[in-house]
């Protein structure tokens, strides 16, 4: 197991690293650059290359990845290239914001769809069922965005019921009631989103491994409908759940950029966007170089947790990473 | 003289965070943001002399009567990136530095340069007869928010810097006619200049750095001072204190206790930032918001149709062309198919433009004839020539210059048929429509159109910065009322790469008349020569100039002014004119 996680480890410094390459290099060959961006292009020539210069900008690409990579390596991701501000203080507490609503709705979705997929797997095509798989529809096929909107409109406008954006009052940063009335919209329509796939999931399944025969065995020895779906059958279903959950994992930390505009969240998934059209590069490098460092450790945890639920996986130099 | 015109980078760049956004933003955002530029962007008004001020403490809370304190909450789609004056280059920036910044002069209304009682200047600079040296005045009580005296050696270090090529000013191009700054006494500098350059007044319309906090730092490295990013090392000269940065979110103002100048109602100003343009306009019906200054189009209705709020349809300082490319390597035939003038005024005359106006701005907008600010006292008006929608007439001008309708009824000349590629930036949907718009009008007299969207960054970069394109379509900005610094989009020595008459458009007369016009101290004389720039840049028509346009601006109903001070949206940063006498209404 220790040496199953080491192993792991190392390989995800190394494709963290050649993540950070391909990243860099995609940025940097999109056309218009940070120095483009900043000046008007009708601005001399002369003054567009004193800047870039004083930005650092003008230095060969290697020069400037391994001062970025030297920079991380200080835990530090570097500086803004237009205004000097530290790129860690802009991103961190983006990821705080992005996690506390993400999570909220990762979690709120989580506590509805598995029971309720359980139930609708017990009950199938019933009315429960049934209106899962509608709502399940409508939460793939509604842009989540065009949901937001919707729900401001009624919410935020028309009835006044709830705050319109932003995730707190102009000078009640802090204050947990207000920062809960501003949730209550956004993580609707996120939690909406992540609904319709769990449910779904959780009751396919579940379906699958109640017609197993160790199913029928358990039911035919006398044991209790309870028992059978509680002790015997869900512990079996949940295996492709938490693979699922797992390859999610990211999504908590990049945000619904979307979503986030939307409703003014100062989440990263904003911030990129933000950040994408003034080609701020180093900012871009380091949400990208946290969603994979978060992609890594998700895929990491679902492999970990499958040792836990199922016994017949054995982490070890053969079993790991394919199972 | 890489003047100041600004592309609508910005706002394009807007556009396309727009377009990002999906639908809901439509990427049609242009606003009444105007484009960055120098410091142009300023106010006052007319020429009232403000001595007597209106009455400061209202005994009798009358509406018309202005209350002192309360909030005002303005919308912005971008944030800033540095406040620093010298290295404003961003609508967002812009605005906070035009906010928490007094100006050494002002503009008024109608876009003169005045001394305004919130100006740093205490009077119009003199200027000797050669029109070689300013001389400008301080007024004795100006002072920074720090308590420091604001003084001749803040203008001196100031003017050096920008025009200090390692600084790498913006506004470089605004201050490197000057020969040298010279401070007289504290209240004192002269200006020297190496070359008459009338539009020199308009670059004093700009904010001044404080040289105690800055003087001993490297030009090199001023860019990455902290002063114009960190609220607390900023010192500022104008009514309002920037105190916060909620990077991406929000930043805010306070009323500053050291301004020497006529105190402001308003007690603080939020600068707050909506990542999507249909939210800002929901916050702004609900209440959240105050005042936005970008409306975008499907939104207007909706807008109009809430009581509380005003809409201020007028256009914006800045224009819309159709660019024709006159290099003949552009084209596949090796020939522009542009070259008569019969073929460009037949073209203007074969397009709709009021109809453009009227369905696609949503009647925000004015056709235009020439690139200069309309209504300012450069604006050709009669002199110009017009062009009315006339199908009739323009096929006849086709005709005259030996177009001949081909087997397919595409107009051809010489083997080559008239059919060119428009370009523009996709996802600007006013763009699309009007691209659109044109291909229609002009297969309608037997010209083929081609209309292409490219992405903005790579479409700058590829096509318009080097001139390789058939047709472009895109804006200017009018930000600076000085027409002068036009010469450097249409006169023949600001070829590509490095200049911006990206379309090779040479006229001697005008190359000649755009020398003419900076050299000329006299003002009447000047009218005189722009009066006649209008007319063959109208005539000759580099570009079919199609209408100044403009986002509308919409303010909640419980911010007050008096009639002489409302916003001016002709104007840079027009949406405050004036703030400074504002109230909100408790």
């Amino acid at each position: 197991m220790t040496e199953y996680l080491i192993r792991r480890t190392l390989q995800s410094v190394l494709v963290l690293l050649l993540i950070t390459i391909v990243t860099f290099l995609l940025i940097h060959a999109a056309p218009g650059g940070p120095k483009t961006i900043f000046l008007s292009p009708n601005l001399s020539p002369e003054v567009m290359e004193q800047q870039a210069e004083n930005m650092g900008l003008n230095d060969p690409l290697p020069v400037q990845y391994f001062r970025w990579l030297g920079d991380l390596t200080q835990g530090d991701f570097g500086y803004t290239f237009k205004n000097n501000l530290p790129v860690g203080d802009l991103v961190w507490p983006t990821l705080g914001n992005t996690m506390i609503l993400m999570g909220s709705a990762w979690f709120l979705a989580l506590v509805i769809a598995i029971p309720w997929g359980i139930y609708n797997s017990t009950r199938e095509y019933g009315f429960s069922d049934q209106l899962a798989s509608f709502i399940a529809y409508i939460g793939f096929a509604m842009p989540t965005f065009w949901f937001g909107i919707i729900l401001q409109e009624l919410f935020a406008l028309k009835w006044d019921l709830l705050p319109l954006s932003d995730m707190y009052s102009m000078g009640k940063e802090g204050d947990l009631g207000d920062l809960v009335l501003h949730l209550i919209l956004p993580v609707t329509v996120l939690t909406l989103g992540f609904l319709a796939g769990y449910v779904k999931y959780s009751r396919s399944s579940m379906l699958e491994v109640l017609d197993q025969d160790y199913i029928r065995t358990a039911r035919a020895k006398g044991l209790g409908e309870r028992k059978v779906v509680f002790r015997h059958a869900l512990r079996n279903a949940l295996i492709p759940i938490i693979t699922i959950l797992g390859l999610d994992l990211p999504i908590l930390v990049a945000g619904a950029a979307l979503t986030e505009s939307v409703f003014n969240w100062p989440g990263m998934g904003r911030l990129f966007l933000q950040m994408a059209t003034q080609r701020e590069y180093s900012v871009l490098m380091a949400i990208t170089l946290i969603i994979a460092v978060f992609v890594i450790i998700g895929n990491l945890i679902a492999d970990l947790l499958y040792a836990i639920v199922d016994p017949r996986v054995k982490l070890g130099r053969k079993g790991g990473a394919g199972a | 003289m890489k003047k100041p015109n600004k592309l609508m980078l910005c706002l394009s760049i807007m556009a396309l965070a727009g377009s990002v956004l999906a639908g809901c933003s439509n990427g049609n955002n242009t606003g009444g943001n105007n484009a960055p530029a120098d410091n142009a962007g300023n106010n006052k008004a007319a020429n009232a002399p403000a001595n007597n001020a209106p009455a400061e403490e209202p005994a009798t809370p009358d509406a018309n009567t202005p209350v002192d304190g309360g909030e005002l909450v303005v919308s912005s789609f971008s944030d800033i990136v540095s406040i620093n004056p010298i290295f404003v280059g961003d609508t967002a920036s812009g605005d906070i530095d035009y906010l928490v910044n007094a100006r050494l002069l002002d503009l008024d209304r109608a876009g003169n340069v005045v001394a305004e009682e919130w100006s740093l200047a205490a009077e119009l600079p003199q200027v000797s007869e050669d029109g070689l040296t300013y001389t400008i005045k301080l007024k004795p009580e100006a002072k920074w928010s720090d308590g420091q005296p604001l003084t001749a050696d803040d203008i001196v270090y100031t003017f050096d810097t920008i025009r200090n090529p390692e600084a790498a000013s913006l506004a470089i191009s605004n201050f490197d006619k000057i020969e040298s700054v010279t401070k007289v006494d504290a209240q004192t500098v002269t200006i020297k200049l190496k070359q008459v350059y009338s539009p020199f007044l308009y670059s004093l319309t700009t904010s001044i750095v404080p040289a105690h906090v800055l003087k001993d730092v490297p030009a090199k490295e001023l860019a990455k001072h902290p002063f114009g990013s960190d609220p607390a090392k900023t010192v500022t000269s104008g009514p309002w204190n920037w105190t916060e940065w909620k990077n991406g979110q929000y930043l805010t103002m306070e009323a500053n206790p050291n301004y020497w100048g006529p105190k402001p109602h308003i007690q603080k100003i939020t600068y707050k930032i909506y990542a999507d343009q249909n939210t800002e306009v929901q916050a702004l019906i609900k209440g959240d918001v105050d005042m936005t200054s970008a409306i975008p189009l499907p939104l207007l209705d909706t807008v109009k149709a809430n009581e509380n709020i005003n809409v201020i349809l007028a256009p914006g300082p800045q224009y819309e062309y159709l660019g024709f490319n006159f290099k003949d390597d552009n084209f596949p035939g090796k020939v522009s198919p542009f070259k008569g003038m019969k073929t460009r005024q037949a073209i203007a005359t074969a397009l709709n433009r009021q109809g453009m106006v009227d369905n696609i701005l949503k009647g925000t907008g004015t056709p235009l004839n020439a690139p200069f600010l309309p209504g300012s006292w450069s604006d050709p008006g009669d002199k110009a020539t017009t062009y009315s929608y006339d199908v009739e007439k323009a096929k006849a001008l086709l005709a005259e210059d030996g177009w001949v309708a081909g087997k397919d009824g595409i107009l051809a000349k010489d083997g080559q048929r008239f059919s060119f590629e428009l370009q523009y930036n996709a996802g600007n949907s006013r763009r699309e429509q009007v691209a659109a718009v044109i291909q229609q009008n002009l297969a309608d007299v037997g010209i083929e159109v081609k209309p292409k969207g490219i992405d903005f960054a790579a479409w700058i970069d590829q096509n318009v910065t080097p001139g390789k394109y058939e047709a472009i379509l895109l804006s200017w900005s009018l930000s600076n009322p000085d027409p002068a610094s036009n010469e450097s989009i249409f006169s023949s020595k600001y070829f590509p790469p490095t200049g911006q008459n990206t379309g090779w458009y040479k006229n001697e007369k005008l190359d000649q008349l755009w020398i003419d016009g900076t050299l000329t101290a006299d003002q009447s004389k000047r009218k005189e020569i722009y009066g006649e720039v209008g007319k063959e840049i109208s005539t000759d028509l580099p570009y079919v100039f199609l209408y100044q346009y403009g986002l509308p601006e919409a303010q909640n109903k419980k911010i007050k002014y008096a009639e002489e001070d409302k916003p001016e949206s002709t104007l840079g940063y027009g949406y405050f004119f004036h703030v400074n006498k504002w109230w909100v209404a408790p």
